[in-house]
């Protein structure tokens, strides 16, 4: 055994995963030591291809390449087997190799149609439909070139819709097989984000700065470390593969600016590079409001221009790192900078119109990883220390109107109900430890260890403070601390036909600080603390019926432990609760997949989900609240995604999402009545139809040409719960009850072209959003912006 | 001033009983032609989502407040009805805070006018009525002033500056952040306004509420007339007079005296007060109150109806706590009373279980001459819906029970 693998059952001892040491320890003793075949995949052009799915033929096992363009695969000494080689894009090719002899192999490029997304289905890579979780994976590649948002693409996808508070930069929140908020975890390359906040968000990261978006929706993968508990979206980085630097810009309706550089710079064994970006809007849009007349205080509708909506945000990213070393295979730091001031127009709801509130965030964030491959060990150490500082200010001393108007008003201490002037620091230390052990061909050992340390410590000098002590509440400090383990195997059967994943998660945390709530007398050394362990575990099962054709099933008992918020609120509005549990969730996804090379792909999938105890924001007494266990959950939805080639060049893409995720379990009499009623706030029918078009070169110069368009619909659904027997019937179908509380039906249509000059080095893109300027209202009824048009220029300088 | 104490008030409860069964030999009220209206709250919040349905006859046994004629809405806390105008303090589409108007339209409910206010503060719409063409109300957009509204447009009118007023005391504190004049507390008695003065020692989200400065409570007295300032009366070391919402927290009893309920100290109460004005007077009767201190430790009073010199309340069966795991809204601790306004002796009220606090809904109800305690029950099985008082005040049963659309926060008739 060597000193590496003996290091890493030291480290699983270390951070008290003994289970973990056990399960290494029993598989080392059960499978021999084995040859190693390597390999490197490149295109025609000798730039490495990342994502390369390389299967041995007739026998189910598999490798991905990496960044570089290599893969490995642990085969017995002598065997000589045919590898299959595929990556979306390219012409699949197949190769008779040994470990005896390394092999070096190069893809054509394949010319046919694509959209401007294309969901894979798949995971880590476009190879991700030999692993057995489901995922959505949109291959941002092809979406590089046009003016559009990552949320709008994945709102085209079955089974996810993104919601926005507003235009460009707002807060999102995603909703996942009828999950949303705190269930769904966020990751960046792997990492969770949340030292990130919200300057490396879906709705502010430009398209160009990603390879990819995988969405994952109930099992995550092992390397995926969070207690997520509906799913997971993981923003990939593009593939720093060959030397290059592009920008682009855009500019749209609403005063929308968009600047975006990437650049990548390799030699020898010394890389570097540099990224940023640039966003701007006013988000001027007209909006259907209630306007007040200021004598009668009577309102009446009027359609005005938000006027205090703007977001301008900068993020910046460099990067350096050695590769190829005797100790590293890669050893990268990177240093990243972003800061964005937001403008609140409103609250939750568009209430009122606020002129002068502004958040802001920013972030000085030094990170450091470390990968290295020791035969069958691989090692992806990723280190990062930052400060989030986070500030909102809310000082104006009089009230706006909707036209803008500035009335002023001396006794007015802000125009909210929370008059601020914070500054609030959130050190994060977050450390991923990942370690991958191929035992053969067809066992694979994966350890996986996030930890992650919050410590929050701010000042308000227009805040809350302790009652007769003037102590700022934010002023006293709290911290949270989480570990997050996970373990897995992934083992091949029955003909190495059928791919087995059984992971195991152990999830720790511990927490303190001082009471904040108000309705009492407090002191400001009444420090708290809370802690708890909880445990998951998920199995994933697919069957490849052939090579394009397979059956996934998986099962999940998880658990999301209660966040840093939801235990000590956040030292204004909302209040501690101590004695809130992690959310338990019961998952089944099965799904079908099925595809014809050039010609269709068609998927189905399925889940069912029990969970119990879901956490939300319950106010508890003026203006306070506070987060609770509050609602059992369980239902089922289905999906059906389909692509169809038409022929020359045009490709119609379709899907469709019905959830039915309903309460249970409720015995409290006033309540009972709400069994069976769907999950409030929760879109639960709603499709896509897509027709994109793609020309042949239109000149010497290669010139292509591509338009699009897509249509989204968004049945209606409600912000309360209704009872089941009056929510209609049909497969439209619409509550028989007089309810205020509904969002109703959408239709959106977006429509677009493309022209790509690759002899230039320039593309160009139009899209127009919302062409059909219809009224479309995104959380909480909260309306978004109408028709409006975005021109998108991309240089490729290298 | 009495000083009551505990035992005393159980024995002269006790003595009382049959002087309470004697008294009240009132002839059976008039039923008029009507529709009643019954308002349920879906979630526990504080301006919570909820129903409303409207029903033929008086419901009875148990009924679903979820319909195809139901109206569905936001702020459905309770309401403070006026006449035959369903009134409330949130817009049912928004929950934005000022004064809404429902109204019967084809045999449900709609939305009728609004008249708007400062959602940023917690008190905005607090209104009362004089007649069907004046009323008053508060907006924190305007914490000194009292804001003048013609109840039938639902338009707002003008306003009553009375920053003199205020500032007759703690005008140079510097410990008190915050001053308002109706923010929790407006009455009309005999030509006269009465509005609570706040000073407080906070000025954020929950300014105005649990923070008093001074020990007293502070009560300016406008002559509606002149609309002139005339005097301040005071409820003695007590605080927090009233809330934020539509449950007004005080009561005319059939004589005109008036009586008020304050919450005491903080959310838990200690000084919580049941104070009078009486009929023909304008100061604060300091020779009577009731104090809860003495009835028990750890409660305060939050609900009030009089009615010939009865006083129903609710008494906590235990005491108050804060937080996340408290009880004070949604713990089945709150015990129905009668007191003797003439003894202050009080009695529990029989048949009735203890329930949830009653917040922004009317504790106690007069339909059709049958006096109804609001009852839920946060448990399985729970009771949730109205109680029948008997008249002798000793005991009530339920009227109804809902089955469907959450806690009952208000009932009420419109009479055709």
């Amino acid at each position: 055994m060597s000193n590496q693998i003996i290091s890493a059952i030291k480290l699983s001892i270390s951070s008290g995963r003994f289970f973990v040491f056990i399960l290494c320890f029993v598989s080392l003793q059960a499978f021999p030591q084995l040859k190693e075949l390597k390999g490197r995949v490149t295109d025609t052009r000798k730039d490495p291809l990342a994502g390369v799915l390389i299967q041995v033929k007739n026998a189910g096992v598999s490798a991905v390449t990496n960044e570089n363009g290599e893969f490995s695969f642990r085969l017995a000494a002598h065997e000589e087997v045919v590898l299959r080689f595929s990556l979306v894009g390219f012409q699949t090719r197949e190769l008779a190799a040994s470990p005896a002899r390394p092999l070096t192999i190069s893809l054509e490029e394949q010319v046919k149609e694509l959209n401007e997304t294309v969901v894979y289905g798949k995971t880590e890579t476009a190879a991700a439909r030999e692993l057995s979780v489901k995922a959505e994976v949109l291959d941002l590649k092809q979406a590089h070139a046009l003016p559009v948002n990552i949320s709008e693409l994945m709102n085209r996808s079955a089974g996810i819709r993104i919601r926005q508070t507003g235009g460009l930069g707002s807060a999102t929140d995603i909703n996942l097989n009828g999950f949303s908020g705190k269930s769904i975890r966020y990751f960046k390359d792997g990492i969770p984000m949340d030292y990130l906040g919200e300057g490396f968000s879906l709705s502010s990261v430009p398209v160009n700065m990603l390879e990819r978006v995988e969405i994952y929706k109930g099992v995550l993968p092992v390397g995926l470390g969070a207690d997520a508990l509906g799913g997971a979206v993981n923003l990939i980085g593009r593939k720093l593969t060959k030397n290059y630097a592009d920008v682009s810009y855009e500019i749209g309706s609403f005063n929308t600016h968009r600047a975006n550089f990437n650049s990548y710079f390799s030699k020898k064994k010394l890389f570097y590079g540099l990224d940023g970006f640039f966003n701007h809007s006013d988000n001027n849009y007209r909006a259907n409001v209630k306007v007040t007349d200021p004598e009668t205080r009577n309102q009446k509708d009027a359609k005005v221009s938000l006027f205090h909506n703007a977001y301008t945000g900068y993020f910046g990213q460099a990067f350096a790192g050695l590769k190829d070393l005797a100790w590293a295979d890669e050893i990268r730091l990177e240093l990243a900078a972003f800061k964005f001031n937001r403008e609140q127009q409103h609250p939750a709801l568009m209430t009122e119109p606020y002129g002068g509130i502004v958040s802001r965030q920013w972030s000085v964030i030094p990170g450091v990883r470390y990968k290295k491959q020791l035969r069958a060990l691989e090692i992806d150490q990723f280190l990062v220390y930052n400060t989030l500082n986070i500030s909102r200010t809310d000082t104006a001393k009089g009230t706006y109107d909707w036209f803008g108007v500035f009335t002023p008003n001396p006794t007015r201490n802000g125009e909210s109900s929370r008059p601020s002037l914070s500054e609030i620091k959130n050190n994060y230390l977050t450390s991923r430890t990942n370690l991958k052990y191929s035992l053969n061909a067809s066992n694979t050992l994966e350890l996986n260890q996030v930890i992650t340390q919050a410590d929050r410590k701010g000042k308000d000098p227009l805040g809350p403070k302790f009652m007769d002590t003037q102590v700022d509440v934010l002023s006293l400090p709290s911290r949270y601390l989480k570990f997050v383990t996970s373990a897995g195997i992934n083992s091949l059967f029955f003909d190495k036909k059928l791919d087995n994943l059984l992971i195991i998660k152990l999830f720790n945390y511990k927490a303190s600080g001082v009471e904040t709530y108000q309705s009492r007398e407090i002191s400001s050394t009444e420090a708290k603390t809370s802690k708890g362990n909880t445990w998951g575990i998920a199995e994933g099962l697919k069957y490849q019926l052939s090579p394009d054709h397979l059956v996934r099933f998986s099962a999940e008992y998880s658990n999301r432990l209660p966040d840093h918020n939801e235990l000590f609120g956040d030292g204004v509005w909302i209040v501690q609760n101590f004695g809130i549990r992690p959310e338990r969730s019961l998952n089944f996804n099965l799904g079908w997949r099925t595809a014809a090379r050039n010609r269709y792909t068609i998927e189905l999938n399925s889940f069912y989900r029990r969970t119990k105890g879901l956490i939300l924001l319950v106010p508890i007494q003026a203006p306070y609240a506070r987060y609770e266990n509050q609602q059992n959950v369980k239902g089922v939805g289905l999906e059906a995604d389909g692509s169809f080639q038409l022929g020359s060049g045009f490709t119609v893409s379709a899907n469709a999402t019905w959830q039915n995720m309903r309460l249970f379990g409720i015995t409290v009499q006033q309540d009972v009545w709400k069994n069976g009623a769907r999950l409030r706030n929760t879109p639960f029918l709603y499709g896509n139809l897509g027709i994109n078009y793609q020309s042949k070169p239109v000149s010497k110069q290669g010139a292509t040409l591509k338009a699009f368009m897509f249509y989204s619909y968004l049945h209606e659904y409600y912000l309360e719960a209704i009872p089941k027997r009056l929510e209609g019937t049909g497969l439209f179908p619409r509550a028989q009850v007089n309810t205020l509380l509904v969002i109703p039906n959408q239709h959106l249509v977006n429509s677009g072209i493309l022209l790509n000059l690759p002899a230039r080095r320039i593309a160009l893109g139009c899209d127009i959003k919302n062409l059909l300027n219809k009224d479309i209202y995104d959380n909480y009824r909260v309306q978004r912006a109408g028709r409006s048009i975005h021109l998108k220029i991309n240089y490729s300088i290298k | 001033m009495y000083k009551v104490t505990l035992k005393s008030l159980a024995l002269a409860s006790l003595l009382t009983i049959p002087l309470v069964s004697c008294q009240d030999d009132e002839p059976e009220a008039e039923v008029k032609e009507g529709k009643y209206v019954l308002m349920t709250a879906s979630e526990r919040t504080n301006i919570p989502p909820g129903w409303i349905t409207v029903f033929d006859e008086i419901p009875s046994g148990n009924v679903s407040n979820i319909t195809t004629s139901s109206l569905q809405g936001q702020g459905m806390g309770g309401w403070r009805p006026y006449n035959n105008w369903l009134l409330k303090m949130f817009k049912t589409s928004d929950a934005s805070k000022g004064i809404e108007r429902l109204k019967l339209e084809n045999g449900t409910i709609v939305q009728d006018n609004f008249l708007a206010g400062d959602n940023a503060t917690n008190g905005t719409g607090n209104f009362v009525i004089v007649n069907e063409t004046q009323g008053f109300y508060w907006d924190g957009a305007s914490p000194l002033k009292i804001q003048k509204f013609n109840p039938t447009t639902l338009s707002r009118t003008g306003e009553i500056d009375l920053t003199a007023a205020v500032n007759e005391r703690g005008a140079g504190e510097a410990g008190i952040l915050y001053r308002s004049v109706g923010q929790k507390f407006l009455a009309v008695k005999n030509g006269k306004l009465f509005a609570n003065v706040t000073y407080a020692k906070t000025n954020t989200a929950q300014k105005g509420f649990f923070d008093d400065f001074f020990p007293d409570v502070y009560i300016a007295v406008i002559d509606i007339a002149t609309e002139k300032y005339e005097k301040t009366t005071k409820i003695n070391d007590t605080g927090s007079i009233s809330y934020i919402n539509e449950n007004q927290m005080y009561s005319f009893d059939t004589n005109g005296d008036l009586y008020i309920i304050t919450q005491g100290r903080s959310a838990t109460g200690g000084k919580s007060k049941i104070a009078r004005i009486k009929a023909n007077d304008t100061e604060v009767d300091t020779s009577w109150s009731i104090d809860m201190d003495d009835i028990t430790t750890g409660g305060k009073f939050v609900t009030i109806y009089a009615t010939n010199g009865k006083l129903i309340t609710t008494i906590p069966n235990t005491p108050l706590t804060p937080g996340g795991t408290g009880n004070i809204n949604t713990g089945n601790i709150w015990e129905f009373h009668v007191i003797d306004v003439a003894t202050q002796s009080f009695t529990k009220i029989e048949g009735v279980p203890a329930c949830t606090n009653t917040g922004a809904a009317y504790g106690t109800v007069k339909i059709d001459g049958k006096l109804l305690l609001r009852v839920n029950v946060n448990e399985a099985n729970g009771s949730n819906g109205y109680y029948e008082l008997s008249s002798d005040f000793k005991s009530a049963k339920q009227l109804f029970q809902v089955t469907e659309g959450g806690a009952v926060t208000g009932f009420y008739k419109v009479e055709l």
